[in-house]
């Protein structure tokens, strides 16, 4: 009796010391808005959750859609160009550019008036030390190809010299933040944990795994922002984000359409549905038999009811498109061919390449998260007469499968944002191995993207793409779905602007109304 | 030979006399009759067409009288799908359990009766086993063994039998010292005999509670180890799987939880009911 | 006592040099590698060598595993995360107070409600509050904790607003995970203790105290409990220093950063140096719960206690 007591009492010791060392570790405790529903006038602070933590805020080596889209908060970039590459650049902290005749130079004038977040001016060498940043970054080192040296002729011009006429560079270059030379050179791990940015916002401090908090920076040059305090908290499940966002201690929040039926119906919710370059998509393993075969490709594009796989796998958030070129993209045209849903011109174009059905076309591979995808997919081949068996592997085994060649054939998704020309990566022969997941090899497809990367016309460029995505649908490369949309959910009295084309918005924007 | 045979006999009806006495356990029984035979006739019950076949307009309905547990989000019969994963989740609860048991007894048996370095090797075994995560090594068998449903029993297996052995070996430490294990060794009783004979059925209450209890964990950790690739493949219907699949509907069509729950729940209750029962019918002292 | 605690301090170094290599191993031996997991397959093959090399990962895996363990033991270096480039320790020592916290909160709780109630149920076998405990309990060892953890919060957060939907700032953000972690464990417990005292109450012992007199009351507190609990001790040694690992559904639905879901991320990344330093610190931790719960044994079985003492004795 007296030994079991005892045994409680200490259990309970340990609780009683626990609460104190845990309560008391935590020094400043930065308490949400919980409780308070709805926003009130004179609120000036917004808590946006996260599913995923930061790794690193270093500006070049960082490799995930959180990380750019804090990073985009923190610094600015020379020019802001919206991503769907159509519109012109807008000034930041250069305030104009001119391309030589050639196409190989790019001159940047910057303006005077730009400080860091500790004071110091913005200067052309930070640019070119920015710049530089990147030229040898593995993670972000495709942003600035073609950049051969960049040149500083006086402390507010700076000249980026290509070694070939390379028309997306623009776009590119619009993507690197500009940091402080002076800052890294002092501390190279203060540079990605605790970073001094150019942007409106500046870095206030950090949780790991919990939260990150900004605060406005008072000498922005484009004036202070709307919002003057920003808490990123990470909260991994979907469920929980969308009860924190109706019970208001979240303010916005990227959302997966699996909750949209949570949400639609809240009035002090709204919901942004924003278009991105991201694709879902079958891909068929061309090295191998009935792949091989342009019409049993078509007829699987035909096979497959893209309405209804956005309705199931996306909740009907996506863009049914067959063409693995968005339509807010660069290059897209609604001339170029668009699959339907058919199953009798399937059935046709199967039987025209001598295929008796039922033909058992082997596994459908496909990772965890792809997996609802492929089960849709198989239910609809099979109306057709084309089996497969489905095949779910971890993710790193998949992907070494899908390299390799190693699959008959498989559906996922894609994102090969930046200009259109990085869609050269799901067809030149250049990236079998890599993103070319169909091993399609066609020598004048290779030659089409050469031509457009070399073009800086924009009317002929736009021809060449024309005929790209014409060849690329006729051969029915890939059996491209849908775009999904990346969905953001954020009080109603938040007023958040337009958010651009792939989704990575700008707290700058926003403001209570 | 024949005096032996009815001895058998004897002890059978003995057993099932003392069986039939607790109420509780015969309930448990008749449940796991059920389910037992549901899966062996869920063809009869309903076709297995029925829980692969996608009606798009029929995504999402709660119970009708068409879809007697609703559709889920693919339009699939969830009625279906919930009679046929019987026989996926059943066999995976049931295979696993009895698996982890008859290793753990083994291993657990012979650390806590012969102590020594035989207890102390399988004790530092088990050590390093329980230190690793479980996806870890469920990630190695399927790097060694490659997926499927033998090698997904044997990954569930492996993550719960450290913990049955070290269960196993504290009750046998009781139970070896009674003096009735005593007086069998100085009668030069062998070690696997007393083992069997004389320690485990002892120790049995509290090691049938923890495999029966441990039944619906199983059924659930199936479905955690999709993500590795480690599941039923789909479309085929599994329960833990369906209850994962729901998460995503939690607030917005709960019947897709609640019915694979159920089933998940009376399938360990049945088990835990009948196990209750065993222990008190099977032990040797209880003469009454 | 001392020599037996020494000895079985001594017996850790074996138990966490084969954790570190069957976890070691595990990772090296399995598709995907940290480079490609980083930059994505859209990467230049180049640059995903180039940082291959940065971490080493070019080498072969036995040499990568001795420098690690090298580091480790002379240098008390837990390593250099891929992912955040940041020293691991520093992952732990965010997540580790949440994660302690939660498994003394909800262990407690789990010992005593399960426990008691399974002493109750045992003292009370086969009466209707007997049978109605057991299959509550089943009910609950039943639910799948994503489920509780969801309702607990539309109860509690959504209708009522009395408690926090998410994160570990005070002591009131642990209140609904402590909760759904502990129903689990305590439905458990409860089973355990009440199948492990009715088999001490049929013992020879029992019965012997009870031929002489020995009061109801007595015989279930001073002999039948006693006995009874080392059963009931080494689960719930386990199951604690398995919650210390992290409670993965509890730390993900109320977006609680622990153990569970800082290892989880980190086999998915590959990112090998934090799951090591997170497997080892666990490890050891683990190994010394063990340990006192073995100690423990020996407080409350004396003839345990004598079996040590003689440093395990042999049998034949």
């Amino acid at each position: 009796m007296k030994r079991m007591t005892a045994f409680f009492l200490a259990a309970a010791l340990v609780v009683s010391m626990a609460g104190c060392g845990g309560s008391g570790s935590k020094g400043e405790v930065q308490t949400g808005a919980a409780g308070e529903a709805g926003a009130q006038s004179g609120k000036d602070s917004i808590t946006i959750a996260t599913d995923v933590d930061i790794d690193t805020l270093h500006p070049s080596d960082f490799s995930t859609t959180i990380e750019h889209t804090i990073l985009t908060q923190l610094y600015d970039p020379l020019m802001y160009m919206n991503p769907d590459g159509a519109h012109e650049p807008e000034p930041r902290i250069a305030e104009s550019y001119t391309v030589s005749d050639d196409g190989k130079d790019y001159t940047f004038k910057l303006r005077s008036d730009v400080t860091f977040h500790d004071g110091s001016a913005v200067t052309a060498d930070d640019v070119k030390f920015s710049l530089e940043l990147y030229m040898n970054s593995e993670y972000q080192g495709s942003q600035v190809a073609g950049l051969e040296s960049v040149e500083v002729p006086d402390a507010s011009t700076v000249i980026c010299h290509l070694d070939n006429p390379y028309s997306p560079f623009l776009l590119g270059v619009c993507q690197v933040p500009i940091a402080s030379k002076a800052y890294y050179e002092k501390s190279e791990s203060d540079f990605s944990s605790q970073p001094v940015g150019s942007g409106p916002y500046k870095y206030t401090g950090r949780e790991k795994g919990s939260k990150i908090t900004l605060e406005a920076y008072d000498g922005y040059y484009r004036g202070e922002a709307a919002i003057k305090n920003v808490t990123y908290e990470v909260i991994p499940d979907q469920s929980t984000t969308a009860i924190a966002l109706k019970t208001g201690e979240v303010d916005f929040a990227m959302a997966e359409s699996s909750t949209m039926a949570q949400i639609q119906g809240d009035e002090a919710l709204t919901v942004e549905e924003v278009g991105t370059s991201g694709f879902s998509y079958i891909s068929m393993n061309l090295e191998k038999e009935p792949f091989n075969d342009v019409r049993v490709r078509q007829a699987i594009n035909h096979a497959v009811n893209r309405e209804n796989i956005a309705a199931v796998c996306y909740d009907n958030e996506a863009e049914i498109n067959s063409n693995i070129c968005s339509k807010e993209r660069f290059g897209y045209s609604d001339d170029q061919f668009q699959y339907t849903y058919d199953p009798e011109k399937a059935k046709e174009l199967l039987a025209e390449a001598g295929v008796t059905t039922p033909l058992n076309l082997g596994t459908i591979l496909v990772a965890e998260k792809y997996s609802n995808l492929a089960t849709v997919i198989q239910s609809d081949l099979a109306a057709v007469g084309l089996e497969v068996t489905i095949e779910v592997k971890e993710f790193n085994a998949y992907i070494d499968d899908l390299t390799s060649g190693n699959y008959d054939i498989t559906a996922l998704e894609m994102t090969l944002d930046g200009d259109t020309q990085q869609l050269e990566m799901a067809f030149c022969s250049d990236y079998i191995g890599t993103a070319n997941n169909a091993r399609y090899s066609d020598p004048d497809m290779d030659d089409l993207f050469a031509q457009a990367k070399a073009e800086t016309d924009t009317d002929k460029r736009e021809a060449i793409f024309d005929q790209i995505f014409t060849k690329a649908q006729d051969e029915a490369i890939y059996a491209v779905i849908c775009n999904p949309m990346t969905l953001y959910v954020h009080h109603t009295d938040l007023d958040c602007q337009e958010i651009p084309f792939e989704g990575i918005y700008s707290i700058y924007n926003f403001s209570w109304k | 030979m024949n005096s032996k045979k009815s001895r058998t006999r004897e002890q059978l009806s003995e057993f099932w006399r003392r069986f039939r006495k607790n109420k509780s356990a015969v309930i448990g029984l008749v449940l796991l009759i059920l389910l037992v035979g549901m899966a062996l006739f869920a063809d009869v019950i309903v076709p297995y067409s029925k829980c692969v076949e996608q009606v798009g307009s029929e995504r999402l309905q709660g119970p009708s009288s068409a879809h007697i547990f609703g559709t889920d989000e693919f339009g699939r019969d969830l009625f279906a799908r919930v009679v046929h994963g019987s026989r996926y989740s059943l066999f995976i609860g049931v295979a696993t359990s009895l698996m982890a048991l008859v290793i753990g007894a083994v291993l657990g048996a012979s650390a806590g009766y012969f102590g020594g370095m035989v207890d102390n090797i399988i004790c530092r075994i088990v050590d390093v086993f329980m230190c690793v995560p479980p996806i870890l090594l469920s990630l190695a068998v399927v790097a060694a063994l490659g997926t499927s449903m033998r090698n997904l029993i044997v990954a569930i297996t492996i993550s719960c039998i450290p913990g049955n052995v070290r269960l196993i070996r504290s009750v046998v430490l009781t139970v070896a010292e009674q003096d009735y294990v005593d007086v069998a060794r100085s009668y030069g009783t062998s070690n696997a005999r007393i083992i069997f004979r004389y320690v485990l059925p002892n120790a049995m209450g509290p090691i049938i509670v923890n495999t029966t209890m441990a039944i619906s964990d199983m059924i659930l950790s199936a479905a955690g180890l999709s993500f590795i690739g480690m599941g039923i493949q789909p479309p085929s219907p599994e329960w833990g799987a369906l209850l994962s699949a729901a998460q995503n509907y939690i607030f917005t069509s709960p019947y897709l939880l609640f019915f694979p729950g159920i089933f998940i729940l009376l399938s360990s209750l049945s088990f835990n009911l009948v196990g209750d029962g065993l222990t008190d019918a099977l032990d040797p002292k209880l003469k009454n | 006592m001392y020599k037996y605690v020494i000895k079985r301090l001594i017996y850790m170094i074996p138990v966490l040099l084969g954790v570190s290599f069957l976890v070691f191993a595990i990772l090296s031996l399995t598709p995907g590698d940290p480079g490609t997991i980083i930059l994505g397959i859209t990467a230049d093959p180049e640059d995903i060598a180039a940082l291959n090399a940065e971490f080493g990962y070019d080498k072969p895996f036995l040499i990568r595993y001795f420098d690690y363990i090298g580091n480790v033991i002379f240098h008390f270096d837990l390593g250099t995360s891929y992912q955040s480039r940041q020293p691991v320790i520093d992952d732990i020592m965010a997540r580790f107070p949440n994660t302690l916290l939660l498994a003394v909160l909800s262990m407690s709780a789990a010992s005593i409600i399960g426990i008691t109630l399974g002493i109750i149920s045992a003292v009370r076998q086969y009466t209707v509050l007997d049978q109605t405990l057991v299959v509550v309990a089943l009910v609950f060892a039943s639910i799948p904790g994503f489920w509780m953890g969801s309702m607990l919060m539309l109860l509690f957060s959504m209708k009522l607003g009395i408690l926090p939907s998410y994160g570990a700032d005070t002591l009131k953000h642990f209140i609904l995970p402590t909760i759904t972690v502990c129903m689990t464990s305590a439905a458990g417990l409860l089973r355990l203790t009440r199948s492990a005292m009715l088999e001490t109450v049929r013992q020879e012992y029992i019965r012997t105290a009870k031929a002489k007199g020995a009061s109801k009351k007595r015989i279930i507190w001073k002999h039948a409990l006693r006995n009874a609990m080392l059963p009931v001790v080494t689960t719930l040694g386990t199951s604690f220093g398995a919650s210390l690992g992290g409670a993965i559904i509890a730390e993900t639905v109320f977006a609680m950063p622990g153990m569970g879901t800082l290892i989880t991320t980190a086999i998915r990344q590959k990112d090998i140096p934090v799951v090591m330093g997170a497997t080892l610190f666990l490890a050891v931790l683990f190994s010394l719960v063990i340990l006192i719960v073995d100690i423990l044994y020996a407080w409350i079985d004396p003839r345990i206690k004598a079996k040590y003492e003689n440093g395990g004795r042999s049998r034949e």
